[in-house]
């Protein structure tokens, strides 16, 4: 008879779970408390136990009823909760907004933003330049003289032998140089253009340009802003590695790489199983590219600094073919 | 660069294993970009088993082959004699690329499927012979089925992919790489020893240099007695591991020094020169060579050549002459081992589009006091490989390499750098690094480069040595001190992100295309021949036709974006584009360049949707995004008028120009149907093409603010008929010249034709705000404001009101 009891207990509690609206409650009600109920019978059959028994039994099978009486009140309470207001005829609530459709700005210029405001914040003002320049602007002043090697590192289109796509955002530096004095701290986003096309490479991409120039502005500075750039555009623990490389307009120059955001620096296809991603260029301004704009490198020193801003798009977004920028479909433009 | 381990190793004694040294050789400015095993063939050709033999043409060796391969049974035909049953032997798979470049491929030979081949020792680059098979079980008869065959001969290297920043020249070799690391690890390099004697004079060839400046110095050195054959085993591998195919034993050995040394050496067949003599001049004007390559090569005059009594026999620096080649037949050679001048190199290599192993490291610049030691090198080389006897070494050097000295103040280059390296430390790094260092004074320090070090010349160059070897990551991270107002530059993106708002709130999505585009589509919008947007500029080296001129016009490449989308099924396109266009102003200047938008929309104006009818865009949903721009810049007097001088590619009739007083800001209109044809779209457009610099000029006007009302407003509707030829605009101007004070506010609110209404006729209903600013108007008041400009407005325009 015990048995009984607990296993009816049991029984009647997870019908009580179990029941999803005030309806399946009374049913469970009515099979169980029920004149006609499981218990009630039990109940019924007390008096054939044994006398000595039955108080014993008769307190438990009045312990189940009250449990289950409890289940019930707080199911009823909770289904309560969940049903919801009640319905409008005739108004559906659950059709689609009237929404006139977002437009987007192109994600390239929603990083461009991203990227200049960084600098904004600290400081730094945009400033531009032609995107058809002159070769001096983009080579010679920047320390780059006709036959150098260093003319290789970038396919120029050119438009006569004095006159080219840039090649990069840095003739940006050598012109804002001209028509300022120090201190000078900008930002200089743009076009740039390279004969170059596959799954890596448009002729057109865009990069972002900064110069910082002052009294005493070392690496160490430059390792500071270009750090904390890094962590306000990816993460506020990415880990950034400086490593030596060549610009001839600057001295020392650095690649600056940070932990590859796919595999978190455990080596993938992203970052040729290197761990590291190359976001940056950058180095202090060569002297000669300061004496070529009247800037006396003996009191003044700054630093430069470049990014492809494609390359970030497209680890931010995991975008993995650039020509899709350029191919300006809605279905891509409608993502950001 | 290509660099293997074990070569590299050979030069320089390290404990640290490869990924260790390409880790420092990158934080040190050489950036490993991949390491990579050298003999990719021998980890993929793997042992196998001859299990049963088909002789298909017995005479010629010809056999198929079951072959038991670690992954099952595979057919392959072969060419060997030596096939036997049970016999142990080289399978190399389908797929791999062969020591030779062919990829090895399946295929049907003699009638049956063949799934790889069976591989000699010397096909595979090992040392062995070639007239059979790798016979494994002969040679290793431990070798299991399915090792690799570098796994059984114990060969196998890892290569550096290193790239090499075209400052570093010195790095362009075995050797400077070995330099390198033994700065790095303080250890040291032991170079290749020579133990040629080399004071015998080279008595048979005369070497004459008229261009002393552009070639400061030519070794020539001479081997006879050779006997040209394939190289061994253990070189070939090495200059295949390095990117260079093997070809004989004398130029292979050239190349290997090369890579070793990183002098670029020529052999010429001694017996085709003419004299013998050498001769370093300038090319004359229709002098012609047919250079190695078998191709004939018209030289310009400068172009410095190496030429014997009658004639050019190399392109100095660039490539060696195909008549004075080393052949088969070769038993004398003579050695070249000169120093060029970069630009000379570097300006003719360009000009015949020929960039090869030693222009690439003449034009960067070689170490000028190598040459002897590199023409010793190759001349030993020769003798043990090739045999012949080393018969002597002339040594022409005009103009002697001068040292340069380097002056250098450790306490600037802390500043610079934010650091406070001990000088003594700095001294340590230069002296590693083969520099001399003297201190000259408190604070100063005079220091020589070595001669392989072309890119030292200044202050900032030590400077970087001392950065880049103390280590990058030990310099501090730092935040600066600055001046916080500086001087603010002209940018035109502040105003540029203004109009992107105004249209991307307005639905409207960005789209950035390429600043160049083809003549046909600038042609298809049939601008008249004195439009300024036929003044292109032209790309001198285009990627491509339809990618070869710079935009006058962002037309273009709006309608190819649509054209793209419609392609795909994106029918309905709300699209802007912002940038610049370019108007040539001749040769030698940078053209004029101007920031326009162009907008364009067509299909559905709305997403389908349960809410509403789906409905076309049509031009008012145009105009109605460029008001709305204008109000957006309060481009106040801001007008639309229909266009005098009309654009070619808008439809006839449908283009207005929006105007600022004198200035034109843009035009819109819906697009051609022809020029619409020519891009391949069947939808109507409609479209705006703005100047962003004339907007400029007249927006962001400033702002007064306007007292709220503080009393009721009257308000009055007339609806009049009129002729159809009316302009809705005129009327409004007219009612706005004519407005009393109190006409506060008026608008159109209909627009009808139909029933009720006679033909060509159209009614306009006209709603009219009264207000005064200091009391409540009555109703009298208004009729006498409101009945004189209704009536003046019927009569101005002939209208009558609708009953």
């Amino acid at each position: 008879m015990e048995d009984q009891l607990r296993s009816i207990e049991t029984e009647a509690l997870e019908a009580v779970e179990k029941a999803q609206d005030k309806e399946a409650i009374e049913g469970v009600k009515v099979r169980f408390l029920g004149r006609k109920g499981v218990l009630t019978s039990i109940l019924k059959g007390l008096g054939k136990l044994p006398r000595e028994e039955r108080p014993r039994i008769g307190k438990l099978a009045n312990e189940v009823k009250v449990q289950i009486e409890r289940a019930i009140k707080a199911r009823l309470k909770i289904l309560e909760k969940t049903a919801g207001p009640r319905l409008i005829k005739g108004f559906d609530p659950t059709l689609p907004g009237r929404s006139l459709p977002l437009g987007h700005s192109h994600p390239i210029t929603q990083i461009l933003d991203e990227v200049c405001s960084v600098f904004e914040r600290l400081g730094f003002s945009a400033a531009q330049g032609p995107e058809i320049e002159l070769d001096f602007y983009n080579f010679e002043a920047l320390n780059i003289p006709p036959d150098h090697p260093a003319r290789d590192m970038q396919d120029t289109f050119y438009v006569d032998d004095k006159v080219l796509l840039r090649t990069h955002t840095s003739p940006i530096q050598v012109r804002t140089m001209e028509l300022m004095k120090p201190p000078i701290r900008i930002i200089a986003p743009g076009k740039v253009y390279r004969c170059d096309s596959d799954i890596t490479h448009t002729p057109m991409f865009h990069q972002v340009e900064g110069l910082m120039v002052d009294e005493h502005v070392s690496f160490a500075h430059l390792k500071g802003i270009l750090t904390h750039f890094a962590q306000e555009i990816f993460h506020k623990d990415t880990k950034v590695r400086f490593r030596p490389s060549f610009f001839p307009f600057t001295e020392p120059s650095a690649e600056i790489d940070i932990q590859c955001v796919i595999c978190k620096g455990d080596g993938c296809r992203v970052c040729s199983q290197t761990g590291w991603l190359e976001v940056l260029g950058a180095g202090l301004v060569h002297p000669q590219v300061f004496r070529h704009v009247g800037i006396d490198p003996e009191k003044y020193s700054g630093f430069a600094f470049g990014l492809g801003i494609e390359r970030i798009a497209m680890l931010k977004y995991g975008i993995n073919d650039i020509r899709l920028f350029y191919d300006n479909d809605m279905r891509f433009l409608d993502q950001f | 660069m290509l660099v293997p381990s074990s070569w590299l190793r050979q030069l320089v004694s390290i404990e640290a294993d490869d990924y260790e040294l390409a880790e420092s050789l990158t934080l040190a400015g050489l950036e490993v970009e991949a390491v990579e095993p050298a003999y990719p063939w021998l980890l993929l050709a793997q042992v196998a088993r001859i299990s049963r033999v088909e002789w298909l043409d017995e005479k010629r060796h010809i056999s198929s082959c079951a072959i038991e391969t670690v992954s099952g049974e595979v057919q392959v035909v072969c060419g060997a004699p030596n096939v036997r049953e049970g016999m142990l032997t080289a399978f190399v798979p389908p797929g791999t690329e062969m020591p030779d470049g062919k990829e090895v491929k399946e295929t049907v030979l003699y009638g049956r499927t063949s799934s790889g081949m069976l591989a000699s020792e010397y096909e595979l680059l090992l040392e062995g012979d070639a007239s059979g098979i790798f016979d494994v079980s002969a040679r290793f008869p431990d070798a299991k089925i399915g090792q690799s065959i570098s796994e059984i001969t114990g060969i196998e290297d890892r290569v550096f992919e290193i790239g090499i920043t075209p400052n570093r020249p010195d790095c362009l070799s075995i050797l400077g790489v070995a330099r390198e690391t033994a700065a790095l690890f303080s250890s040291s390099v032991s170079p290749p020893q020579v133990k040629l004697d080399d004071s015998i004079p080279l008595s048979e060839v005369d070497i004459i240099i008229n261009e002393p400046n552009l070639c400061t110095r030519y070794v020539g050195a001479a081997v006879k007695g050779v006997k040209v054959a394939t190289s061994p085993g253990w070189l070939a591998r090495r200059l295949l591991a390095c990117g260079v195919r093997p070809i004989n034993n004398i130029v292979d050995v050239t190349n290997y020094v090369l890579l070793e040394l990183g002098q670029p050496l020529h052999a010429f067949d001694l017996e085709t020169l003419a004299g013998p003599a050498i001769v370093v001049r300038k090319a004359r004007k229709d002098e012609r060579i047919v250079t190695l390559d078998g191709k004939e090569r018209q030289l310009s005059e400068g172009m410095l050549l190496i030429c014997d009594r009658d004639r050019p026999v190399a392109i100095a620096g660039v490539m060696g002459g195909l008549d004075t080649e080393v052949t088969e037949k070769t038993e004398n050679i003579l050695i070249e081992s000169a120093w060029f001048a970069p630009s000379s190199i570097r300006r003719t290599a360009k000009a015949l589009k020929l960039p090869t192993e030693a222009s690439y490291r003449f034009e960067r610049g070689v170490d000028p006091l190598i040459q002897k030691h590199a023409a010793l090198r190759a001349c030993q080389l020769i003798t043990e490989l090739a045999g012949g006897t080393f018969t002597g070494i002339r040594d022409e050097n005009p103009v002697p390499y001068k040292p340069v000295k380097v002056m250098y103040r450790p306490g600037r280059i802390n500043r610079l750098l934010g650091t406070q390296i001990p000088s003594d430390e700095m001294a340590e790094i230069l002296k590693a690094l083969g520099f001399s260092v003297k201190e000259k004074g408190p604070e100063k320090f005079e220091t020589v480069p070595p001669s392989f070090r072309a890119d030292i010349k200044a202050e900032e160059d030590i400077l970087e040595e001392v950065a880049r070897c103390h280590g990058f990551a030990k310099i501090p991270t730092s935040s600066p001190v600055a001046t916080l107002i500086v001087e603010r530059p002209e940018s035109f993106r502040p105003f540029m992100g203004l109009v992107r708002s105004l249209l991307t709130s307005q639905g409207m999505s960005e789209i950035i295309s390429y600043s160049f585009i083809g003549p046909a589509e600038l042609k298809a919008l049939g601008f008249r021949e004195d439009d300024e947007r036929m003044k292109v500029v032209k790309l001198k080296n285009p990627l491509a036709e339809d990618q070869s001129i710079m935009r006058t016009t962002l037309v273009p490449c709006m309608l190819s974006a649509i054209s793209r989308n419609i392609r795909r099924r994106n029918l309905s396109l709300s699209l802007f584009e912002l940038g610049a266009v370019f108007i040539d102003r001749g040769p030698g200047v940078i053209p004029e360049e101007r920031q326009r938008c162009c907008i364009a929309i067509t299909g559905n104006r709305f997403p389908s949707s349960w809410a509403w009818p789906d409905r076309q865009v049509d031009f008012f949903d145009l105009k109605g995004i460029f008001e709305n721009l204008l109000a957006g810049l309060n481009c106040s007097g801001a007008r639309f008028e229909l266009a005098d001088v009309p654009e070619t590619f808008y439809e006839e009739g449908t283009q207005l120009n929006a105007t600022v007083g004198e200035n034109l800001i843009g035009t819109m209109g819906q697009m051609g149907r022809k020029i619409l044809k020519g891009f391949d779209i069947g939808q109507d457009v409609f479209l705006a093409d703005i100047s962003l610099d004339a907007l400029a000029k007249v927006a962001l006007a400033g702002k007064t603010f306007v007292p709220l009302d503080r009393f009721p407003s009257v308000e009055r509707d007339l609806s009049i008929i009129l002729d159809d030829s009316v302009r809705a605009q005129h009327l409004l101007d007219f009612i706005g010249k004519n407005s009393p004070k109190e006409l506060v506010c008026f608008y159109l609110f209909d627009v009808y034709r139909g029933k009720q209404v006679p033909k060509e006729k159209k009614s306009l209903g006209i709603h009219f705000v009264y207000r005064a600013k200091d009391r409540t108007l009555s109703e009298e008041e208004v009729e006498r404001l409101h009945i004189p400009l209704q009536e003046s407005v019927l009569r101005e325009f002939k209208g009558s009101l609708r009953g």
